[in-house]
């Protein structure tokens, strides 16, 4: 139904050399190149709540570990909790004989029924509890782990020392330098070289350390109660591994240790094109926009092509099929048909023609990588991992099919095309508005019975780059030719008679 | 592969002048709290509720054989009270489902047999897989792709979602054709 | 000297904390550097976007295709879990001494590569976990998925030569209550095991099973079995199909991991073994500092069987002229045994050694290859230290 879920019967070759749907590709509209999910680089942007949908600033959100705190997940099914009211009679303090009902709230899931009751929980005033409402166990050992990560780090600052104090014989004339500038505290120049902020003195981290008590082993070890043996095991009173395994710092055993958890916040995410650090898609900060700031879709960009119709495929036996390119883009393209060879050696010359960023030249000075963005890594593509299971007869590099420009408009409009194209009626099989129906002959090979039949080909389509390099002052825009690879899907190869 | 045409029978749909294409075999209580924006298409034996409150979708939506599409209700200390359904543009609702939310945004797909429960809402571009069941008062934020019973967040849908979205149900709209005599 | 948490946490190293990681053949551990648990502990396993198929990440049939689910499954990590960019960020990887080359070498090339992270520090989990407890020596006994690893740590060092590793693990346990499952079922089969699936037999080990005495043990192999705790119905599959656990399942199923095979090993004989290949005056200060690790360590009654067995065997023929130590004390780390390795790595990965240590990108993209101690080209004299410019 649609392309929607039929991911795998046309697909793109990326840049990258992965074979994607072109619904999940971009465009970066600087390099003119395809990108998809595997070869940009993702950024978190903002992060909310998905059941509150409010977003949290990236520093609230370290803060609070990336957790709502009004959202709670129940514990024994991992549903979103919701909050619901009762209202209790109280004695008045003042006077005895008279009663006040009072609003009080409490957690339930709506899945399995928990409620925060079941474990005890008292219980709140208010609708919206924070986390620290209910007691959190294992807080013991967070101050232990406090005194050994103060110890391990003292450890790591005499290593370092120890480390300066051999290098220091030959600090490099370009660090030294700096010390020498007027208005630069030491601290400034450790941060500008790179460097961690300046170490205490030895012997104070020599006291320290022998503050430090390490842990005693003992004797004595979590016995097995002798009840075990007797007793019988209620096993829904036990807890599962994945409810263990929600609350990692406590790891209930017993369904009434159970307590709600902060739901985990969500994330909005942008894409970035690894080759010129441009966005290609940038989402709106409102987690309940589906707005984009960016938004290069490659199917905004590149005349896309869908399977409409297929003969029966029989083994080397010429089939027919129809196909259909539509022009997603404001301005007329023109098409024609090149083979896979001649493709693939057109994305690696336009591969050859960039600047290989991938190794930086010479060494770059490690001070300056905290301070500026680091140069982008590119992964090798990767040939391309899909086998040809036919053969496609495909119109010569001459004839070229003009797409018209897309026009909203048109939708709503039923009027039949004005325009006139000179097309061959052997190839052009329909009009209509922005796309155009092709007709195509395909030989599916005959030793490949079963499976099914995978074409590829090749195609140029003329593309108007709208943005203006700074090289070239003016804003005219340029037309020009790039190329893709599609790899069709048409379906099982019926054996041949 | 481009949606091929399905083929209904004439005498079973009725066509309304804002190309909205209802099947006679469906039970559409309370008509007057129901209103279809447009080229809507509601397929055999669904059920529409609006006899419970108002029930308002948007255009382009396809609701599916056997669906049901039931107003939420809110229980209160003196009673039950109903609450309209609303339904963005560009939705469709699989076969089966049965669609008790208080919200389903724009752009939306409901799988087959999948359950949502009363007070859920759903905002736009989200994607509920296949025999999926979220439980009441669930909130699925835009791009997720809920699964599972209880429903839980399982992936997330592609930027172009509403074009993906747009491109089905409008050509799910066009190919939705009587059959030829 | 006590700073406060999350102050500690971010404070000398860097301003962003740096990601820990520890990835097991199960579960795998996820969190940030100075933190006192793994923001999350998941399985290893990725959705294959073509089947919807969950996929184990570490049962790839090439290195393309392992490529492809450690990148999938880290991208899982970070936006799913970790919630933070991967870019221009350190990472901490807790990994075991017998971590293949191979296996190294990839996650280095997925991390720096595919994520742009901007260093990465490989630890190994027997030195690391020692950091959870503040001393330098102990015999760190890690009973994790698919096989238990004792390695001794003397002074921060690990004793290579003297590590013992045997299949000896969850794996072993699970596929023994499968066993005694099936030889039931051959006189009376039931739906519910005919239903039963990998997943129901975790469930059934965790929550149903513990690690029974070793008088107990003894007994029963002496012909006398003391009564069988109570058996438990078990409800299978979504038509909760009735099956029922024995008593027997539930006492012995881990008494596979004790009982000595043909070669007269089994975890206990491991650690001893561990503690003999060492040298004399090292052998009490281990005996003393015992840590035992891992998520199967966790199961009920655990490490009360490993004490009773080492006392027992250490007094036994087979090791009594061997060993002179007859007792053993136990450390209890401030952790659950399946993340005190990612602690330690929390621990270690929140301090200077990550400034001092880690493999840089810009190293990594000159060399193309991790530093490995087993290497010689790594290993030789001042090879660690960089270069001055």
């Amino acid at each position: 139904m649609a392309l929607m879920f039929q991911s795998d019967v046309v697909q793109y070759v990326c840049t990258c050399g992965q074979l994607k749907p072109i619904s999940l590709m971009y465009f970066c509209r600087h390099c003119l190149k395809l990108r998809c999910g595997y070869c940009v680089c993702h950024e978190v942007d903002s992060h909310y709540c998905s059941n509150c949908l409010e977003i949290l600033p990236s520093a609230e959100a370290r803060l609070k570990k990336h957790r709502c705190q009004t959202c709670f997940d129940c514990p024994n099914c991992l549903n979103t909790l919701a909050v619901r009211a009762t209202t209790v009679s109280v004695r008045d303090p003042d006077d005895p004989n008279k009663v006040n009902s009072l609003k009080k709230y409490y957690h339930s899931c709506f899945f399995c029924r928990w409620t925060t009751r079941d474990v005890g929980l008292p219980d709140q005033a208010v609708q919206t509890v924070s986390a620290n409402g209910w007691s959190q166990k294992g807080e013991s050992n967070i101050q232990r782990i406090n005194v050994l990560l103060e110890y391990v780090r003292l450890l790591g600052m005499q290593e370092r020392h120890e480390r300066e104090q051999r290098e220091k014989k030959f600090t490099p004339r370009s660090r030294r330098t700096f010390t020498h500038h007027p208005g630069l505290t030491a601290a400034h120049v450790r941060k500008r070289a790179g460097l961690p902020p300046e170490l205490p003195a030895p012997s104070t981290i020599r006291d320290n350390l022998a503050e430090f008590q390490p842990a005693v082993a003992k004797e004595e070890v979590a016995s097995l109660p002798e009840s075990i043996f007797t007793e019988e095991l209620d096993i829904d009173q036990v807890t599962t591994l994945t409810q263990r395994l929600a609350q990692p710092e406590t790891q209930p055993e017993s369904i009434v240790d159970l307590i709600p958890s902060c739901k985990h916040l969500c994330t909005k995410r942008s894409q970035r094109c690894r080759g010129c650090e441009h966005n290609v898609s940038k989402p709106d900060l409102n987690p309940s926009s589906i707005k984009f700031k960016i938004q290069h879709a490659a199917s905004f960009h590149v005349p896309e092509v869908r399977l409409v119709s297929v003969q029966p495929l029989i083994g080397s036996k010429e089939c027919e099929i129809v196909i259909v390119f539509s022009n997603p883009s404001q301005q007329p393209t023109t098409i024609s048909f090149i083979t896979l060879e001649e493709a693939e050696a057109e994305a690696q010359e336009h591969t050859e023609v960039t600047p290989d960023t991938s190794v930086p030249q010479g060494e770059a000075p490690p001070s300056l990588s905290s301070l500026t963005r680091s140069p982008p890594v590119m992964e090798e593509p990767r040939p391309v991992s899909i086998a040809v299971t036919g053969d496609v007869n495909l119109p010569t590099a001459d004839v070229e099919i003009v797409l018209a420009p897309k026009d909203d408009a048109a939708e709503y409009d039923d009027s039949s095309d004005t325009q006139q194209f000179h097309d061959d009626p052997q190839i052009v099989v329909h009009r209509r508005a922005n796309k155009a129906s092709l007709r195509l002959t395909v030989i599916p090979h005959a030793d490949k019975a079963g499976q099914n039949c995978t074409i590829g080909f090749g195609f140029r389509y003329t593309y108007i780059n709208r943005i203006s390099t700074p090289a070239s002052a003016s804003f005219e825009p340029q037309k020009v030719q790039l190329s893709s690879r599609t790899f069709l899907n048409c379906g099982k190869i019926k054996e041949s008679q | 592969m481009e949606l091929q045409d399905i083929h209904y029978n004439k005498a079973e749909y009725v066509e309304t002048a804002s190309g909205n294409k209802v099947s006679r075999q469906t039970v559409l209580c309370g008509s007057q709290n129901i209103v279809l924006h447009g080229k809507v298409i509601v397929q055999s034996d669904a059920i529409i509720r609006g006899d419970l409150a108002n029930v308002r979708t948007g255009r382009y939506c396809i609701i599916s054989k056997r669906a049901v599409l039931r107003p939420p209700f809110k229980k209160f200390s003196k009673g039950v009270a109903f609450f309209p359904l609303f339904m963005g543009d560009h939705v469709f609702v699989g076969e089966n489902s049965v669609v008790s939310a208080a919200m389903v945004g724009s752009y939306v797909y409901i799988g087959n047999n999948v359950v949502i429960g009363r007070r859920c809402v759903l905002k736009d571009c989200c994607y509920i897989e296949d025999n999926s069941v979220l439980p009441p008062e669930t909130v699925v934020p835009s791009f997720a792709r809920y699964a599972g019973s209880p429903g839980v967040c399982v992936g997330e849908m592609p930027e172009c979602t509403q074009e993906l979205m747009v491109d089905l149900t409008r050509n799910y709209y066009e190919h939705f054709v009587p059959a030829p005599q | 000297m006590i700073k406060t948490f999350y102050e500690g946490g971010m404070g000398l190293t860097s301003e962003k904390q740096s990601v820990v990681f520890d990835f097991g053949v199960r579960f795998t551990k996820a969190g940030f550097a100075g933190e006192a648990a793994p923001r999350c502990i998941v399985r290893t396993e990725v959705r294959c976007s073509r089947s919807g198929q969950m996929r184990k990440v570490f049962d790839a049939l090439n290195s393309d295709e392992q490529y492809d689910l450690l990148v999938d499954f880290i991208h899982n990590l970070y936006f799913r879990h970790l919630l933070v960019s991967p870019k221009d960020r350190r990472v901490v990887v807790v990994e075991s001494v017998l971590c293949p080359t191979a296996i190294r070498e990839m996650l280095a090339k997925v991390l720096f590569m595919h994520f742009e992270v901007s260093s990465l520090l490989f630890v190994p989990s027997h030195v690391v976990a020692l950091s959870t407890l503040g001393v330098n020596t102990a015999l760190v006994v890690d009973m994790g998925a698919v096989e238990t690893v004792v390695i001794p740590v003397h002074e921060g060092v690990a004793v290579l030569h003297a590590w013992q590793a045997q299949p000896l693990a969850a794996n072993a346990v699970e596929s023994q209550i499968k066993e005694m499952l099936s030889e039931r079922e051959k006189s009376k089969p039931s739906e519910g095991f005919a239903n039963l699936t990998e997943a129901n037999i975790e469930d059934i080990k965790v929550r149903a099973c513990f690690v029974t005495t070793l008088q107990r043990t003894l007994k029963a192999e002496e012909g006398k079995p003391c009564p069988s705790p109570p058996s438990v119905k078990y409800l299978v599959g979504p038509d909760s199909h009735i099956l029922n656990i024995s008593g027997d399942i539930r006492e012995n199923s881990f008494n596979v991991l004790f009982q000595q095979d043909a070669d007269q090993i089994s975890v206990s004989t491991m650690i001893l073994d561990a503690i003999i290949k060492c040298p004399i005056d090292m052998r009490k200060p281990l005996a003393e500092n015992i840590l035992l690790i891992g998520g199967t360590s966790m199961a009920i009654g655990m490490g009360a069987r490993i004490k009773e067995e080492l006392e027992f065997l250490s007094a036994s023929p087979q090791y009594s002229e061997r060993l002179k130590i007859r007792s053993f004390q136990f450390h209890s780390p401030p952790a659950k045994g399946n993340y005190t390795a990612w602690l330690g790595g929390a621990i270690y990965g929140a301090t200077d050694f990550v400034t001092i240590k880690s493999l840089s990108k810009e190293a990594y993209l000159r060399e193309r290859k991790v530093p490995d101690w087993v290497s010689l080209i790594h290993n030789t004299y001042n090879a660690g230290t960089k270069r001055s410019v």
